[in-house]
């Protein structure tokens, strides 16, 4: 253990384990013929404020386990986390990639396709987010951190998610894309709501969904745009690209467009809101890397491996599969739930303590393989910048509040509200 | 199990029995193999696990198709005929006892 780190009992909310004693009946149990008397329901407010000691009951106890309330089977485990990544003919993406997926957008996207057509679909984005391409953006994405975390400066308490995570995280996206500016604030609030879903019916509630369809109108005015009046850009190029005269088809087009915003908003604000989080509740790590901010690459990658905003995507089994004494069948979805595989103390020794020191490889913060994360090196940047001009401006700064409000959310996890007191 | 072995920058082997269907930058980073970076986490679009393949297996890994052969322009280190990507090579029987060199330097 270094000298940078932090024990998770100390810095988590103190919201309680998720663990309840209950009689869960359904399908599966009858199949196991398993008395259960622990429950993991990924649509629990418990779960979005604290998964990790129910992760660890899932890791030792039920490393394939059945949720009725999630409808799916959990992998909890490193092993078999990266073992499902690397078999995407058994566990396919084509029916959706998030644990409460959106209508209709299976199929057309980056993460809801399997090869060979999601191959077809990265190869017309991917060299957009190659880290030697994104170099040209960094001065951009450093005037922007400076303007929004010198917009703060001399308040002695601030909210960092609407005050600077997700002003700076629509910013870079507009940047980016070249997006025109006047509605930003509404454009990041649709992509922060169609993210979540609604914990009593476990599925998309009616403003979930229309927010989804707010940002498919948004991403197809985009679009029409771009192919009248062409630019040098990811959209332009994206909405008029053809692949050996195959054409991408208008639902690729525009909910691979949809996604993006999404991710770039949603999932990068989310992260950095991680970041944020563990830094104000680790002193020492927060004076490391102020000192030191040649640190914050090392302190990016044990905030994706400790607390990645990316907790639990999902895959549909194409055949089925034995494991631990349990056969999933096909047709069954499963849940790969990263945040937990990173915490395999299997993987990571001292796997509940934020090491500085860590330099972890391998971890599952950007997911693996085929379907990692295509933003990986844009937001390991945007991150890094935004942290080193915040640290500039408030370079000594705590959580007000222990317990957090936690994002509704099956899929990813974040706090929706972040108070910190500058020193 | 298939066991391979890598030979870090620093010359240093390990011997890695890796599971079947995982990827050798897998295997790599998950046993604490040096050198091997894999910032795109195995999506074949960061060109920074750059391995040289080497012993009698090597003729056996199925060769690169076109998006690993398009990022391997992109290496830092030397671009040699037995250069890969450690994320595209599969664990198979027929590569048993591969030898992979990690590229001294991946960014």
């Amino acid at each position: 253990m270094s000298a940078f780190c932090g024990i998770e009992g100390l810095v988590l909310s103190s919201v309680r384990p998720v663990i309840t004693i209950a009689a869960v009946g359904g399908a599966k149990e009858a199949s196991t013929g398993r008395a259960r008397m622990f429950k993991f329901d990924p649509y629990s407010p418990e779960v979005d404020a604290d998964p990790f000691e129910a992760y660890r009951t899932l890791r030792e106890e039920y490393p394939c386990f059945w949720s009725p309330e999630a409808n799916m089977w959990v992998l909890s485990r490193y092993e078999d986390i990266v073992t499902a990544l690397s078999d995407w003919q058994t566990y396919s993406s084509a029916k959706g990639n998030l644990m409460t997926e959106l209508p209709g957008r299976a199929g057309a996207t980056l993460g809801t396709t399997d090869p060979p057509r999601h191959d077809r679909l990265r190869a017309l984005v991917q060299q957009a987010f190659i880290r030697r391409n994104l170099e040209v953006l960094s001065e951009p994405i450093r005037d922007i951190a400076r303007t929004t975390a010198g917009a703060l400066a001399g308040r002695s308490t601030f909210e960092y998610v609407s005050e600077f995570s997700s002003k700076f995280t629509v910013r870079v996206l507009f940047a980016t894309l070249g997006l025109p500016i006047g509605n930003e604030q509404e454009v990041r609030d649709k992509a922060v709501t169609m993210v979540q879903s609604d914990p009593v019916t476990r599925a998309k509630g009616p403003e979930h969904i229309a927010a989804y369809n707010w940002m498919q109108e948004y991403a197809s005015k985009v679009i029409a745009d771009r192919r009248l009046n062409p630019q040098n850009d990811l959209i332009s190029h994206f909405s008029t690209a053809e692949i050996d005269g195959d054409r991408l088809d208008e639902r690729e087009v525009l909910l691979t467009t949809t996604t993006l915003i999404m991710a770039g908003i949603e999932s990068l604000g989310g992260f950095m809101a991680m970041l944020a989080y563990n830094l104000s509740g680790l002193p020492e790590v927060q004076a490391a890397v102020v000192a030191g901010p040649e640190l914050i690459p090392d302190a990016i990658e044990e905030s994706l491996r400790f607390n990645t905003s990316a907790q639990r995507f999902r895959r549909n089994l194409q055949r089925d599969v034995e494991l631990h004494g349990q056969t999933m069948k096909a047709g069954d979805f499963v849940c790969l739930a990263y945040g937990s595989g990173n915490r395999d103390e299997r993987q990571f020794s001292n796997a509940d303590v934020y090491d500085l020191e860590r330099r972890p490889k391998g971890h599952l913060g950007f997911g693996g393989s085929v379907h990692a994360c295509l933003g990986t090196a844009i937001a390991r940047l945007a991150a890094k910048i935004a942290m080193e001009e915040f640290h500039l401006v408030f370079p000594k700064y705590s959580r007000v509040h222990e317990k957090l409000d936690w994002m509704p959310s099956s899929t990813f996890r974040s706090p929706l509200k972040l108070e910190l007191a500058v020193h | 199990m298939v066991q391979v072995t890598f030979i870090d920058p620093a010359g240093h082997e390990t011997n890695v029995d890796v599971r079947p269907g995982w990827s050798m930058m897998q295997a790599a980073t998950a046993n604490g193999v040096k050198g091997i970076e894999a910032e795109c986490g195995g999506s074949c679009a960061c060109a920074t696990c750059h391995c040289y393949v080497e012993g009698p297996a090597a003729s056996a890994v199925p060769a690169a198709q076109d998006m690993e052969l398009a990022m391997l322009d992109m290496v830092v280190a030397e671009h040699k005929p037995n250069s890969r990507l450690s994320c595209q090579i599969k664990a198979a029987p027929e590569i048993e006892g591969l030898i992979l060199r990690v590229a001294e330097v991946q960014s």
